[in-house]
């Protein structure tokens, strides 16, 4: 009699269970998908909301770290008739330029109607200086301290409806020739913002516009910024572009490799802290741009390779004095002098990074 | 034969139990369609064994534009899977009911791409999901918000 009693108890938990599965595997078959066309929420006061992404775009990198390369390239240094430097400086010659690169983005609200994402960058710039005991401050102070930036970010995405959405991004860096152990008042950091509205106007394409207030040509600014993304039908080319900070144009190969052309607008304004200079408060308006081919593509599930060569422009290493860290703007047509011109030579580079992608 | 009658009257009520068991439990409140944020597809939420499955029933572009034709899993890594209809895909898979409104364990395939990424299901309220896929731990993730749906019966 036990031996019936086991008998049946399993063989009635085997059946139901298989019974469920064979169930739902034959509604699987059975499945009339035309069902599914006529559908509403089950919520009725749900809406719906568009997405902060389109079919096609290179994936958000929650962590990166990259090794940036630039070749040899010479700094002039130049007294400005109302600058506050009057000195004239040898001509300071660099090998090379180069440094680690590492940022991190978290998610910290992911909802339809909402997303808010925090980040932080440390960017280390070393320098090697071919001069030796040369005259030039500026240049033997990038030679002994190089230039970093540390800094956290906020990117808030909040859509109204399924097509019109705002975004902003704003961030705090801390930028010179600090050091962890002789580390820069937090009163000199530079504050960055955009803000801008769009239109998410299908799953390949969307835009917007707004303004920025910037540090990326150097100095401080306020500049109309554009917004556009697109990918084409078959998903073998898009545009990623946030003008007039990067734009490039993508060719997808699949989605785990793609290769990017175009540039970066790339700077901010570093202090110089630590170097011996003529003027304590003396800041390097850092602004360059970057020429470039961009290769990306994963090397195993969510682990990508990005490498990146290209031509380095330099649009400023003008530097100012701001004493107390005490901002100005001067814009595109401000008069206010400079306290020194400086030119640089434009190398090549090169930029290597591993990156953990986003789902 | 009293001994067979006895055995089959336990078959049946061991089985109904089972199934009783099966259905009954608030897992179960996963079963239905649901609509991702994109509202580019529709997952069914299906039961199998003991565990639950979600498949897409429904497609904002069923056509694949560039052939024409309906769209298969042209993005997975795995060759062999990459002519396998999308719909009707399993995206969802494994997920057990852990209790306070969650279901763990299972896995989110994004047929864009085509990863899959460790899932956890959070049921906000009877008719909200929030569907965090990640990778490794779940800080490294995006968390992603799905509306039930009802189906319209003519």
């Amino acid at each position: 009699m036990r031996k019936y009693l086991a008998f049946a108890a399993f063989t009635g938990l085997a059946f139901g269970s298989t019974w469920a599965q064979v169930d739902s595997l034959a509604t699987e078959e059975e499945e009339d998908y035309s069902l599914y066309d006529n559908v509403s929420f089950a919520d009725a006061g749900t809406k719906a909301y568009c997405t902060n992404k389109i079919e096609g775009l290179s994936p958000s990198k929650l962590i990166s770290v990259g090794y940036d390369y630039q070749l040899g390239y010479n700094l002039t240094s130049i007294n400005t008739p109302g600058g506050q430097v009057q000195d004239v400086y040898e001509q300071a010659d660099f090998a090379r330029s180069n440094g680690m690169r590492l940022a991190l983005n978290v998610p910290v609200i992911s909802r339809n109607d909402l997303i808010v994402q925090l980040g932080a960058n440390y960017w280390n710039q070393g320098y090697s200086l071919e001069n030796e005991g040369i005259d030039n401050p500026i240049a033997a102070g990038l030679a002994a301290n190089g230039l970093r930036t540390t800094g956290m970010n906020l990117t808030v995405f909040k859509p109204f409806d399924e097509t019109r959405f705002f975004l902003f991004q704003g961030s705090g860096d801390l930028n010179g020739d600090y050091s962890f152990s002789d580390i820069m008042p937090l009163k000199y950091t530079k504050y960055s913002a955009a803000a801008l509205y769009g239109k998410r106007v299908s799953d390949r394409k969307m835009w917007g516009w707004g303004l920025a207030r910037t540090y990326r040509v150097g100095e401080l600014n306020y500049i109309p910024i554009l917004l556009y993304n697109s990918t084409n039908l078959a998903n073998t080319w898009g545009t990623e572009v946030l003008f007039p900070a990067r734009a490039h144009v993508r060719r997808t190969f699949n989605p785990r490799s793609m290769l990017f052309m175009g540039y970066e607008l790339e700077g901010n304004s570093y202090r110089m802290y630590r170097s011996s200079v003529p003027q304590n408060d003396l800041e390097i308006r850092r602004g360059e741009l970057r020429f470039r081919f961009v290769y990306e593509r994963s090397l195993k599930d969510f682990i990508w390779l990005s490498a990146q060569v290209g031509y380095r422009y330099n649009y400023s290493f003008d530097a100012d004095v701001l004493p107390e860290g005490q901002e100005f703007f001067r814009g595109f047509f401000g008069d206010q002098p400079l306290a020194m011109e400086q030119s640089l030579t434009n190398p090549l580079y090169f930029n290597i990074s591993l990156n953990l992608v986003s789902p | 034969m009293k001994n067979v009658l006895i055995a089959l009257c336990l078959v049946l009520s061991g089985s109904l139990f089972s199934s009783f068991i099966q259905q009954g439990t608030d897992g179960d409140r996963l079963l239905g369609v649901w609509e991702p944020s994109n509202g580019r597809a529709r997952v069914k939420v299906e039961k199998i064994g003991s565990k639950y499955f979600g498949k897409i029933v429904w497609l904002k572009e069923p056509i694949d534009p560039e052939t024409n034709l309906p769209k298969v899993d042209k993005n997975n890594p795995d060759p062999a899977l990459q002519s396998v209809p999308l719909k009707g895909y399993r995206m969802l898979k494994d997920f057990t009911y852990a209790g306070n409104n969650q279901w763990t364990g299972g896995t989110i395939y994004d047929p864009l791409n085509g990863s899959t990424y460790n899932c956890t299901i959070n049921m906000r309220d009877n008719n909200t999901l929030d569907i965090r896929g990640y990778i490794g731990v779940s800080a490294f993730g995006r968390t992603d918000v799905w509306k039930r749906l009802q189906v319209q019966r003519n």
